[in-house]
Order: C-alpha cells, then sequence, then structure tokens
C-alpha cells in the first residue's frame, strides 16, 4: 500500500496545478487571429462600451482579490490547530454598515456610468446612414433605403437613380460614419453582433430594434447571431465590411448596374436557364426577366418558412456565402482581402471573386447538398408545423452538369 | 415471502411490458413504447429492490422477526381512495363520449386516486409501528399532496373571482367590487395582525365561510355569464369587408391591435389634412419626410398612423396580393386603420407578398377623401 504524500508535497501539487492552469488562461488570452475579440473596439461605440467595461473588470478584480485574500488568510490564520475556540461575539455596527456601504456605493458608481453609456448607445438622432437589417433562420438580409435627396447613406449613385438595395451575409457601410440598422426578425429571436463595433442586440419578430455602429477603418468585422435561433444558429454569421467614401461609392454605383445576362451559348447562359427553373422561386436576381419581357420575380414566402431567400443579384461582389459562414474566395485570396492594408482594403474587397479565387468546393457542395452542409430542416415532407415550408435551403437533386452551369451563371452576379 | 407490494410491482412492471409491446407493434410509436419500456424497467427495478430489501427473506423459523414483519400485519384499512378512482373512471368514460376534456379530467383523477390509495396500502404496512408508517406516509406524499391542493384551491378561488368579477354589470362596478373585497382582505389582515390570540377555529372559520362565499358567488356568475364587453375592431375586420373609404361608422381610440408593436413601429405616418409624412427612429422628418417609405417583404410591418388633421382621417394601403392558380387574390387587396380622430393614432400590420417592382402600381398609403399620398418601397 503506498505512503499518503505529505502534507508541503501535496500543497506543492496543487500549486503547480493551478499555475498550469493559470498558464493555459493566459496563453488562450493571447490569440493573434480574433476577428471577434470584444477586448479590441475598432469604432467609437465598441470605444464607448470598452471605455466603461475595462475599469469595471479593474475594480471587480480588486475586489476579487481582495476577498480571495481575506478569506486564504482566515482559512490559514484559523486553521483548527487544536487551539481553544476563541470567544463568540456577534454583530459589530461599524463593520457590518461599512460592508453593505461599501459595495453598494461601488454597485451605484458603476450603474451610474452603465446607464449612461446604455443612453449614449441608444442615441439615434446624428445617424448618418440607415440600413435595415432582416434576420431568418439562418442568415441576415439587409436593406438600403433610400433618402428624400436620392441617395443612400449619404451618397448619391453616379450611374443611375437609387433604389433600395438588398443584400445579405455582409452588410457594407462607409468608414466613419455614424450608421444605424434598424433590425427585426422574420421568423424566431435572433442577436445581432459585431464585437469589434458593438454590443448585442436582440432582433424579435414584429417588432424593430435600433443599433448604432461606427468603425474607424477600412476593414471586415465579424460577428454572429448571439441568441439561439435553432439547428443552425452557430452557422448564422455575418461580417459587417466598411469601405472609405471613394470605394463606398464604387460600391454602390457597381450594386445599381443594370443585369446582364450571359453570352448565348456560354456555360453561364445554360446556368441562366438552370436558375430560372431551380433557384428563381426562392432567390431573386433583380433585372432578370421571362420570354415575354416581365420581371422574374421569386415567391421564397410560398417555401420558406421565414419567407425570404438571399437576393443573388450581386452575389459574387460579396465573399461569403451560407449565411457568412463558408468563403466564396480561396483560402489565399481570402487572406490578400482580410490582411490587406487599410489603404489597399477597399481595391483588394471590390474586386469581388474572380475564377481564379473562386471556392468552387464549398460552393459546389453547397448547391450538390445544401442541408448537408449546413443543418437545417430542409426535408419538406417532415414538416407539419410549417405546412410544408422549409427552413434553410433544401437538397434540389442537381446534376452536376447543372451545378457546373450554375456556378458559371454566378460567378457573373457582380 | 413476496410481500403485496412487491406483487403489485412486478404486476406492473409486466403489465407496462405488455402494453409496451403490443403499443410498439400495433401503433410503431416510438415515444410512447420507449416511455412504457422505462415505466416497465423502473417498476422492475422497484419490484427487485422491495423483494429483496422488504421481508422477503425473513425465516418462518424466526418468530420474532416473522410475526413482526410487515407483511404480517393486518390488511390496510379501508380507503375512500377506490370510491375517487371510480368517479374518475365514470368521467373517462363519460369523456370519451362527449368532451375530451372531461376524460383528461377524469384520467388525472383516477391517476391521483391510484396513487393516493398505493401510498397508503404502502405505507400501513411499512412496519409494525403504526406512527412510523404515519409519518412514512406523510413523508412520502406531502410534498406532491401539500402543493398540489394549494394550487387547485387557488384556482378554484382565482376562477371564482373572476367569474364575479366579469359578471358585475359594469367596469366601474368592478372597480367598486374590487376595492371593497381588497378593503376587506387588508382590514381582516390588520386585525389578525393586531389581535395575536385570534383563535385557529374563528380564522379558519371565516376564510371557510369566504371561501365558500366567493365559490358560490362564482358559480353563479359563471351561470349568469359575462356582461356584454365591447370588441374593439382590428384592420382584419376592415379589410375583410373592405370598409375602407372615408365614411366610418365609428371612430375608436382602441381599436389599434397590440401595446407592444406600438413601442417598436417600422415608421410613424403623419397626416396634417394635406400631406403623408413618416418618421422613424434615425430618419430627420423634415428631410426624410418627402422620401419613400421602405419596408421588408415577408415580414409583418407595424405602422402607426398619426392624424394630426382637423377632422377624422384613416390610413389606406392597396396590398397587390399574389393570386391563386385561379386568378382570385390569397389576401386583402387593401388594409386600413380604423378612423383616428383628430390628434388620434391607430396602428397597422402589413405584410407585402410582393416586392414594388413586381406590380403594376407599387405600393402607396393614402387617405380617403383626400389627395394625400406616401410611396412605400419593398424592395
Amino acid at each position: 500500500m503506498s505512503e499518503r504524500p505529505s502534507t508541503p508535497r501535496r500543497l506543492a501539487h496543487a500549486a503547480r496545478l493551478a499555475l498550469l492552469g493559470a498558464g493555459a488562461l493566459a496563453i488562450s488570452a493571447c490569440a493573434q487571429d480574433a476577428p471577434q475579440d470584444t477586448w479590441a473596439p475598432e469604432g467609437e461605440n465598441a470605444q464607448t462600451i470598452h471605455n466603461l467595461q475595462w475599469p469595471i473588470f479593474l475594480v471587480a478584480g480588486i475586489v476579487g482579490v481582495i476577498v480571495m485574500a481575506v478569506v486564504l488568510y482566515a482559512v490559514i490564520k484559523f486553521k483548527d490547530r487544536g487551539q481553544p475556540i476563541p470567544e463568540q461575539s456577534h454583530g459589530n455596527p461599524i463593520i457590518e454598515y461599512t460592508f453593505i456601504a461599501l459595495p453598494a456605493a461601488i454597485l451605484a458608481v458603476i450603474a451610474g456610468f452603465t446607464v449612461n453609456t446604455i443612453f449614449d448607445l441608444a442615441e439615434t438622432q446624428d445617424t448618418e446612414c440607415v440600413i435595415n437589417v432582416t434576420g431568418q433562420q439562418w442568415w441576415w438580409e439587409y436593406d438600403y433605403p433610400v433618402a428624400a435627396d436620392g441617395s443612400i447613406c449619404g451618397y448619391t449613385p453616379s450611374n443611375a437613380a437609387a433604389v433600395p438595395l438588398i443584400t445579405s451575409g455582409q452588410v457594407i457601410i462607409p468608414t466613419d460614419t455614424k450608421v444605424l440598422i434598424r433590425g427585426t426578425s422574420r421568423d424566431v429571436i435572433h442577436s445581432f453582433w459585431i464585437p469589434k463595433l458593438n454590443g448585442k442586440r436582440d432582433m424579435v419578430p414584429g417588432r424593430v430594434h435600433t443599433w448604432r455602429f461606427h468603425a474607424d477603418g477600412p476593414g471586415i468585422y465579424a460577428g454572429q447571431c448571439t441568441e439561439f435561433c435553432g439547428l443552425s444558429h452557430a452557422n448564422m454569421r455575418m461580417e459587417m465590411i466598411a469601405l472609405d467614401p471613394d470605394d463606398f461609392q464604387a460600391w454602390l454605383d457597381n450594386q445599381l448596374e443594370p443585369y446582364q445576362s450571359p453570352e448565348a451559348g456560354t456555360l453561364a447562359a445554360a446556368g441562366e436557364v438552370t436558375y430560372v427553373s431551380q433557384c428563381a422561386r426562392c432567390h431573386q436576381v433583380d433585372g432578370l426577366v421571362d420570354g415575354n419581357g416581365d420581371p422574374i420575380v421569386s415567391a421564397p414566402d410560398q417555401w420558406v418558412y421565414s419567407g425570404a431567400a438571399p437576393n443573388l443579384t450581386n452575389f459574387m461582389t460579396r465573399n461569403t456565402f451560407a449565411g457568412a459562414s463558408w468563403d466564396l474566395l480561396t483560402p489565399a485570396c481570402r487572406d490578400e482581402v482580410w490582411n490587406a492594408s487599410p489603404e489597399d482594403f477597399g481595391a483588394a474587397y471590390l474586386k469581388g471573386v474572380t475564377p481564379e479565387c473562386l471556392n468552387e468546393i464549398d460552393l459546389k457542395e453547397w448547391l450538390r447538398d445544401a442541408p448537408a452542409k449546413k443543418p437545417m430542416y430542409a426535408d419538406a415532407t417532415a414538416l407539419l408545423e410549417t405546412d410544408g415550408k422549409v427552413r434553410g435551403m433544401p437538397n434540389l437533386g442537381l446534376s452536376e452538369d447543372q451545378i457546373n452551369e450554375l456556378v458559371a451563371y454566378l460567378l457573373e452576379r457582380k | 415471502m413476496i410481500t403485496t407490494g412487491s406483487k403489485l410491482l412486478v404486476g406492473s412492471a409486466v403489465a407496462a411490458g405488455l402494453l409496451a409491446l403490443i403499443y410498439g407493434v400495433a401503433n410503431g410509436g416510438a415515444l410512447g413504447t420507449i416511455g412504457l419500456i422505462s415505466a416497465a424497467a423502473g417498476l422492475a427495478l422497484l419490484a427487485g429492490i422491495s423483494t429483496y430489501g422488504r421481508d422477503a427473506n425473513v425465516s418462518a423459523m424466526d418468530t420474532d422477526a416473522f410475526e413482526s414483519s410487515a407483511a404480517a400485519q393486518a390488511s390496510a384499512t379501508p380507503s375512500l381512495w377506490p370510491l375517487l378512482i371510480a368517479v374518475g373512471a365514470t368521467a373517462m368514460a363519460l369523456g370519451l363520449a362527449s368532451l375530451p376534456a372531461l376524460f383528461i379530467l377524469g384520467a388525472i383523477i383516477v391517476t391521483a386516486g391510484a396513487l393516493e390509495w398505493l401510498v397508503q396500502g404502502w405505507s400501513e404496512r411499512a412496519s409494525a409501528e403504526r406512527g412510523y408508517n404515519s409519518h412514512a406516509r406523510n413523508f412520502l406524499i406531502d410534498p406532491l399532496e401539500i402543493p398540489i391542493a394549494a394550487a387547485i384551491v387557488f384556482g378554484i378561488v382565482a376562477y371564482s373571482f373572476s367569474r364575479v368579477m366579469l359578471g358585475l354589470p359594469s367596469k366601474s362596478s368592478t372597480v367598486i367590487g374590487f376595492s371593497i373585497v381588497s378593503a376587506l382582505v387588508l382590514a381582516i389582515g390588520a386585525v389578525v395582525g393586531v389581535k395575536r390570540g385570534a383563535s385557529k377555529t374563528a380564522l379558519t372559520g371565516t376564510f371557510g365561510l369566504a371561501t365558500v362565499a366567493l365559490i358560490a358567488g362564482g358559480t353563479v356568475a359563471g351561470v349568469n355569464g359575462e356582461r356584454e364587453i365591447e370588441v374593439h375592431k382590428t384592420t382584419a375586420y376592415y379589410a375583410a369587408r373592405g370598409e375602407c373609404g372615408a365614411e366610418e361608422v365609428s371612430a375608436d381610440e382602441k381599436a389599434s391591435q397590440t401595446v407592444a408593436g406600438k413601442s417598436n413601429v417600422a415608421a410613424e405616418v403623419i397626416f396634417d389634412g394635406t400631406t403623408l409624412t413618416w418618421t422613424a427612429p434615425g430618419f430627420v422628418p423634415t428631410v426624410e419626410g418627402a422620401a419613400p417609405l421602405t419596408l421588408p417583404r415577408s415580414n409583418p410591418n407595424n405602422v402607426m398612423f398619426r392624424n394630426e388633421s382637423g377632422g377624422e382621417a384613416r390610413l389606406v394601403i392597396g396590398m397587390n396580393p399574389r393570386l391563386d392558380d385561379n386568378g382570385q387574390p390569397v389576401g386583402p387587396e387593401q388594409i386600413c386603420t380604423a378612423l383616428a380622430k383628430e390628434g388620434g393614432v391607430q396602428f397597422l400590420t402589413l405584410i407585402f407578398d410582393l416586392p414594388s417592382f413586381a406590380t403594376d402600381e407599387g405600393y402607396e398609403f393614402a387617405v380617403p377623401g383626400t389627395d394625400a399620398t406616401l410611396e412605400v418601397v419593398v424592395p
């Protein structure tokens, strides 16, 4: 029978374990590639939150250390060593009132700054750009309303009259602009969170919630839904793309370019036919017309529970798909965009997806069997409660030829 | 020696197993089969514990233990629980032929009666000591019995009280009645609090009488029915009848649909007598008012109509609904608010089937009897 280790050895062992745990925690806090780091604000709203949370963590840390030290001191100092029980007394008004007043005062100060921050973040009067945001299982839709002067976010299109833009996955904003999103949901509660630009805001069906955003510089700001919203909640991501003014103007002009059909006889032209027969019932491509010249209008409300599917008019100008869960760019091209300097970022992003940079593997897997790639309730025959309407994109049973055609067609949606 | 309780548990386990087999084969319901198999396994485990841990292995040669074992004690005393079970079974039978709710109530009564009877039967033979048996019974069943009984009594009292309040002839009388009752409760509470020596009998009698009076009042009021309560019309009501003209049956400030929606509207549309403008958080009305209002497709949009004109007005919009295979619209062709008084507000919920570009005329708010319009864009 082995001998039990002595007390000093056990203490040393415990200390080593504690040190190891603390080291692991410290190392995990040093991640370099952390696009959703809540401690690295890159906009004035996130900075407002940071200015509040940093001192609170500091105070809470100091209080925590003091409490732990006192507890440890009491445990060690007054450990039962067989000494007589000290005199028992009850009630010391000075100590009791102090220990009530001190935390109350600390909490009152924190509450004061917190309430002030809440009001600052709820401000809407200084808005320079409004974007409507609608969440649904499991992606985000963005539409840009047109202002009375014909501008969108303060920018007037140079090539066409402004009409409301609609996109998904990536929301584009101009840098150094006070952006207000007006968010809601089409099905269940979602929550919009871009940690480097602001905190979380729930999006509740039937209600409209406002939330401010501001990006100091150009770049991609990643986020994700933070309210559990069903099977693919973890795959409901979003990216806010901040572009410098000239780049935002270029993006805006490009979005309003009229639709161009693929050249006859090409693979993309065949893809247009496949798109109309297989995809257009849910997905809208603005400008696409039928043989009579009438616009082809999608009807996602008849097939999808949320009543919406992503608009694909300028699909290849954004570089993610399926709720921003997968990149449309190959890893090398993706890194070029993500790691571009602020000066070069706009040009890198506005290139969109070129044939050389297309991440065909993921896109084709998606077209081949979307529910296999992203968990969704996409079997209409098993959805009695939604009257056969799917949640997410179903498996369309496309042939490889059809998939190739569609990819060629989508590549031209810029 | 196998005790009666053990036999009961063994029998129940076998019955549950057989039912699982029958249910699984006949219905193929996975959930029910799993539940019944789980019940069979649980009951078998209890049977095993009971057989092993109780007095199954008392030797007949051990005369003391043999005579003092629980199984050797007299049978359980007569019980009234079977009467309750019979009432429940009757309710179930009647429910099968009439109301499903009656069947469910009967099933609950049967389950409760069976449980009580089971516990009584078990506890009265738990040991040779009656005091301990009584304690064992209360220890097991009180945590269930007391909260459920309290919930039932509270439910009856609350339901009776609500019937009385709804049966009073007017809203004013409910206010008066509620005030009187609350004052009485407060006064009695104060008396009890001050007079700490109040007898338990007097208090029980008072509360008993009050409860009986309340239940009697609730029964009478329930039989008489509720007073007539005005139902405020919703936008759907007017849409269904196409009553969206300038004329109106009545201007009703309370015809809005939800309070919550008002606090989070997509936009507020304002009519000043000649023009329609709109505002929303983030938009400055003086600048944005002339712009089209952008609202998302396939989603409920809550819009508040504020009438700042000198007379009554309502807001109307054509909805361009999708047509079915027979060319018939699948939703209302136009919807509107109720007539809003001068300075009043009304609430409208809109769901657009089609984007603006897919319609011939687009979408437009209008105020009947005036030229005021406001374009709505659905991207």
